[in-house]
């Protein structure tokens, strides 16, 4: 998560409208889960990987290397949608049986599995475009735009900033512990661990009040103000999401009527 | 004529706890000039400068500001807010936001300043602390330095007239300590400003300070020039306290090794002044 958040700091992309992002990304996403196939799937996953490791200037195997991530817990759901039981043989293409159990796979799971597969990475690609490219403030600035209730909006820039606070004072605890033995046996560790916990939600509640008083100090009157960088504005930039998804959406269609939804 | 623009006046402070963390504080602050204040762990610093501006409102006695009472209402509290600015000591209490640009911008957003001003604002804050070059980072990664450079500039967009700074220098390595003590320095004579800081660094009092205050124990027991703060060594010294080096090396070798010097030399150059007149004396 740390490394996703550093490149959207360094992206290419990072002073384009976040809206427009949102938008390109949202409307991807939407037309790959409504498309429901491979194709279209795959070249969601290739505009979205063009655009953050071509334009964003993304380092391709970082891509990569974050597309693998989700792999474990697809794989772990293709599986149980791939595989189907049955007392029948005969619409197995291959299965074991145990006692008069049938489990194997059928046609249509194979087909299933592997539409849900690239359906979930073309997904994941187009929210990887957004988060690799996109500074988590910039998204945030985006939903307030959005009209998104500012109490969510406070909160989740609060806790934002402050998980790194948060992980900092975690890892010094940890070190701190660590260079006392506080880890060097089962039950020892566990009684650490919970040092470390309930000392961790004390600080935090001491480092709340203090922010709480330095915001005074400024001026706060309830409302997180802050100023926002100003985009290139209007409707323009918006035709060429909407055209790359209306010929997805096209293609879709044309796809559906010649395959009738094999691919 | 001195005019002081704080002013505190029997001010006592209890916390909720019932621990006395002011007793009978009588300051005054003097305007466009720099003022320290010095003391232990516990002496009351950070409390006493959060009844500067309205955080605290005292138990007893009162806080002048400009010389009239400090009312608690809220917009003369906001309007205390505004002329009196703190910076506090550990900056990742004060930076709320993940961006550096945003952070700094709040106190002036807070003052329902059009947009062009805050940007103005914001721009030269950064000008000034010399971070310019970090607007479009994020807040955690900069360095402690970094981040107490980006805490301040989020206290000067409010161009306050006074700056209370909590321990300005603690953490920072000798290098980062005189930038940032230069660097106020400079704003100061830039803008008329009238700075009050805590500190646990004795050797940068005589560099940088008009006037000293010494609090232990929620009582200011000492003040007056860092000349004259420094010239009670016992005092200080049962405080936990201590002169700068260089006073104290001049200390010993007047006491110990029977060097006669006209003055108390509590900085470096006026270190070499005495010696030099007591080169010539001996010729």
């Amino acid at each position: 998560m740390i490394y996703i958040d550093k490149y959207a700091y360094i992206s290419k992309l990072k002073h384009q409208d976040p809206i427009y992002k949102l938008v390109f990304c949202m409307m991807t996403l939407g037309v790959c889960l409504w498309a429901n196939s491979i194709i279209i799937s795959i070249i969601a996953l290739l505009i979205m990987g063009w655009h953050t490791v071509c334009k964003g200037g993304i380092p391709c195997a970082i891509f990569m290397k974050l597309m693998i991530i989700p792999m474990s817990f697809l794989a772990i759901g293709v599986l149980t949608v791939g595989i189907n039981v049955s007392d029948k043989k005969d619409i197995f293409l291959f299965y074991i049986s145990v006692f008069d159990i049938n489990a194997g796979v059928t046609q249509s799971g194979i087909q299933n599995a592997a539409h849900l597969f690239f359906k979930a990475l073309g997904a994941v690609s187009c929210l990887y475009y957004l988060s690799l490219n996109t500074p988590m403030v910039d998204i945030l600035q985006a939903l307030g735009r959005l009209r998104v209730p500012k109490l969510f909006i406070e909160l989740m820039s609060l806790i934002y900033r402050f998980i790194f606070v948060l992980l900092e004072t975690v890892e010094m605890m940890l070190t701190a512990q660590k260079s006392r033995m506080g880890y060097s046996g089962i039950s020892s560790g566990y009684r650490s661990l919970a040092a470390l916990a309930s000392t961790l939600f004390i600080r935090a509640y001491k480092r709340s009040d203090e922010l709480y008083t330095s915001l005074e100090a400024r001026g706060y009157d309830g409302e997180l103000n802050a100023l926002h960088e100003s985009y290139k504005k209007g409707w323009i930039q918006y035709t060429s999401p909407i055209t790359v998804n209306l010929i997805l959406i096209a293609m879709t269609l044309i796809i559906r009527h010649f395959t009738g939804g094999l691919m | 004529m001195d005019v002081n623009i704080i002013e505190t006046r029997k001010l006592h402070y209890e916390y909720t706890d019932g621990t006395n963390a002011l007793i009978d504080v009588n300051i005054g602050i003097r305007k466009g000039k720099t003022t320290a204040v010095l003391g232990g762990n516990g002496a009351g610093k950070s409390t006493l400068f959060l009844n500067f501006n309205g955080i605290h409102k005292p138990s007893s006695g009162e806080v002048l500001f400009k010389g009239r009472s400090v009312a608690y209402s809220r917009s003369a509290l906001k309007e205390l807010r505004r002329s009196v600015g703190i910076v506090f000591q550990d900056p990742d209490n004060q930076l709320f936001s993940a961006s550096v640009y945003q952070d700094i911008s709040f106190g002036a957003i807070n003052l329902k300043l059009p947009v062009e001003e805050v940007q103005r604002r914001v721009d030269l804050a950064m000008k000034r602390t010399g971070i310019e070059h970090l607007k479009n980072k994020p807040t955690h990664c900069l360095s402690h330095g970094q981040k107490k450079r980006a805490a301040l500039a989020g206290v000067l967009v409010m161009e306050p007239e006074v700056l209370v700074l909590d321990e300005p220098t603690a953490g920072l390595d000798p290098m980062g300590v005189s930038e940032i003590m230069e660097l106020l320095k400079d704003v100061q004579k830039e803008l008329g400003l009238t700075i009050v800081f805590s500190t646990h660094d004795i050797d940068i009092v005589p560099l940088y300070c008009d006037y000293a205050y010494v609090m232990d124990q929620g009582r200011v027991i000492m003040d007056g020039s860092p000349k004259e703060v420094f010239s009670k060594p016992e005092l200080l010294r049962k405080i936990h306290l201590r002169l700068p080096r260089i006073a104290h090396l001049m200390e010993i070798l007047e006491n110990k090794d029977d060097f006669e010097f006209k003055d108390k030399a509590i900085t470096i150059a006026e270190a070499r002044r005495e010696l030099k007149m007591w080169r010539e004396s001996m010729k």
